[in-house]
């Protein structure tokens, strides 16, 4: 997988570039795919998890208007973007390894081998891009809606939007919002290598690329939590600044 | 490439097979058909335990620790660091374990059962099981339903130890602004039993749609190995979808109107 990395970023940046119009294809694809199902599962995580709960706890002490607050550690910090970088991996990950794996097992990698074309640059290093950009770009569309979430939960407990976006602007900074984007493109990177791989090493039939498609959401699963645990940990140990509550 | 969004009518009519099927493997489930191949189903228990748990704790083990650092942090910039408890008690129990667990179940389990009934599909086999006489449906997808409720709730409650321990090493270790019995004191006190209950309700929805909705895709898979693939990966997304939906009403409904946090009035 380290390889498949090494190459990928190698003939990304290397002339010819050849992968344009398989990158917009892609981009779309992705897009085209993801928009739906993200859009059901940031509003629900909104409203359920840090909506919900922070808003009872926050009832208890009658500051509900201190969600707004909260929201900006909870959602741009957290669940925005690792509920992106699940349903993409869920919905596009695992649509590139049934298709890489498909081109695989009927033997067509090899036939482009044959031909003289790459697969690593024409099929590779386009999903890898485009990835990435539709991640990043839709970890804003996930805070969105995940705030959405937080302002449905503020509404069913009866209490008015102002005091929600006052606490949520004071508190908001720009070091979340590029930490949560950058983040959120390196989730895409790890989602886009891991199901390449293991879509382009899959072998054994039908019951092949169904494994293939298996083990490249749970690796990707696990890298991503294991990426966001560090990404986390480093980037509230060295910008002590963002925790400070205003 | 297709994709799994069709106009409104094509998801109606996927929708209503799709309950259609999953009433029937529960009928046989309740109408204790299934126990004519309880030893099939003992031989998925052993597969579960033996293939997912593992990664299951391991996942929620990591959101574990995301959760002990993201309530350390937050606590000590409200300025009570003592308090990183409440906040790794609730985001633990209530909501992160059951949605980790539900992540990995359809990663691990869904996608590992569309895979093996798919090939299994591809490959005729379920027709030849027809032939023999032996009714496919119990024989495959009730089976892997009572398997998954005979084992999972124990997967969960240990994973849900997984998380806790996480947790406990984040806050107390790691961070180390709170003393253990100070941590532990105000952890234990923001859950009780009901809501380990509700945890536990919460996880084994989610485990029984995935399983169920793993059976469907992998049972109805057509169109060769390219077809397996799409199956597995059109079930993640309905899973996913799914999950985070069955999180989201069951927080409304056991948490929505009762907080049940030992506060004042």
């Amino acid at each position: 997988m380290m390889i498949l990395t090494g190459k990928t970023l190698v003939s990304a940046l290397r002339p010819p570039y050849p992968y344009g119009g398989e990158f917009v294809s892609q981009f779309l694809f992705a897009l085209k795919l993801c928009w739906f199902p993200l859009l059901i599962s940031t509003v629900a995580f909104g409203y359920g998890a840090p909506g919900l709960q922070a808003a009872n706890f926050l009832v208890l002490f009658g500051a509900l208007d201190r969600l707004g607050g909260f929201f900006v550690l909870a959602s741009i910090r957290e669940f925005a973007p690792f509920v992106t970088a699940i349903v993409l991996a869920g919905v596009a990950g695992t649509a590139i390894t049934a298709d890489l794996g498909a081109r695989k097992i009927r033997e067509e990698l090899d036939a482009l081998q044959v031909l003289g074309v790459d697969p690593v640059k024409n099929l590779v290093v386009p999903r890898f891009l485009a990835l990435m950009l539709v991640t990043g770009l839709f970890d804003v569309y996930a805070l969105l809606f995940g705030i959405f979430g937080g302002i449905v939960a503020t509404l069913v407990n009866g209490a008015p939007l102002g005091p929600f976006w006052a606490t949520f602007f004071t508190n908001a900074s720009t070091v979340d919002l590029w930490g949560s984007v950058v983040k959120c493109t390196l989730f895409g990177a790890i989602i886009a290598i891991v199901c390449c791989y293991k879509g382009m090493t899959a072998s054994g039939g039908a019951e092949g690329v169904g494994r293939a498609v298996n083990q490249a959401v749970v690796v990707a699963f696990l890298g991503i939590f294991a990426f966001n645990y560090v990404f986390t940990q480093t980037l509230l140990a060295t910008h002590p600044e963002i925790q400070v509550i205003r | 490439m297709e994709t799994s969004i069709g106009g409104p009518r094509q998801w109606l009519e996927a929708t209503g097979a799709m309950l259609r099927f999953c009433f029937r493997v529960m009928g046989e489930v309740y109408g204790l058909k299934v126990f004519r191949y309880f030893g099939e189903a003992l031989r998925q228990a052993g597969i579960l335990i033996l293939s997912s748990t593992l990664v299951i704790w391991s996942l929620i083990f990591i959101i574990g620790l995301q959760c002990g650092i993201e309530g350390a942090y937050f606590n000590r910039s409200v300025g009570s660091p003592a308090y990183a408890g409440v906040f790794a008690a609730w985001c633990d129990l209530r909501e992160l374990v059951p949605y980790s667990f539900g992540y990995m179940m359809a990663a691990k389990v869904g996608t590992g059962i569309v895979a093996e009934l798919g090939s299994m599909r591809i490959s005729d086999e379920i027709d030849a099981l027809e032939v023999m006489g032996v009714p496919s449906m119990t024989f495959l997808c009730s089976t892997k339903l009572l398997a998954a409720w005979m084992v999972l709730p124990f997967i969960y409650l240990s994973g849900v130890g997984a998380g806790f321990l996480a947790s406990y090493l984040a806050v107390v270790q790691q961070i180390g602004e709170v003393s253990s019995g100070g941590y532990q004191l105000i952890f234990w006190a923001f859950q009780n039993p009901p809501d380990l209950l509700y945890s536990v309700i919460k996880g084994m929805t989610m485990a029984t749609v995935i399983v169920l909705v793993g059976c469907y895709y992998g049972y109805n898979a057509s169109g060769g190995p390219v077809g397996v693939g799409t199956a597995t990966a059109k079930s993640m997304v309905v899973n996913i979808v799914l999950v985070h939906i069955i999180g989201m009403l069951g927080t409304q409904l056991f948490w929505g109107a009762n907080p049940r946090a030992p506060i004042g009035g």
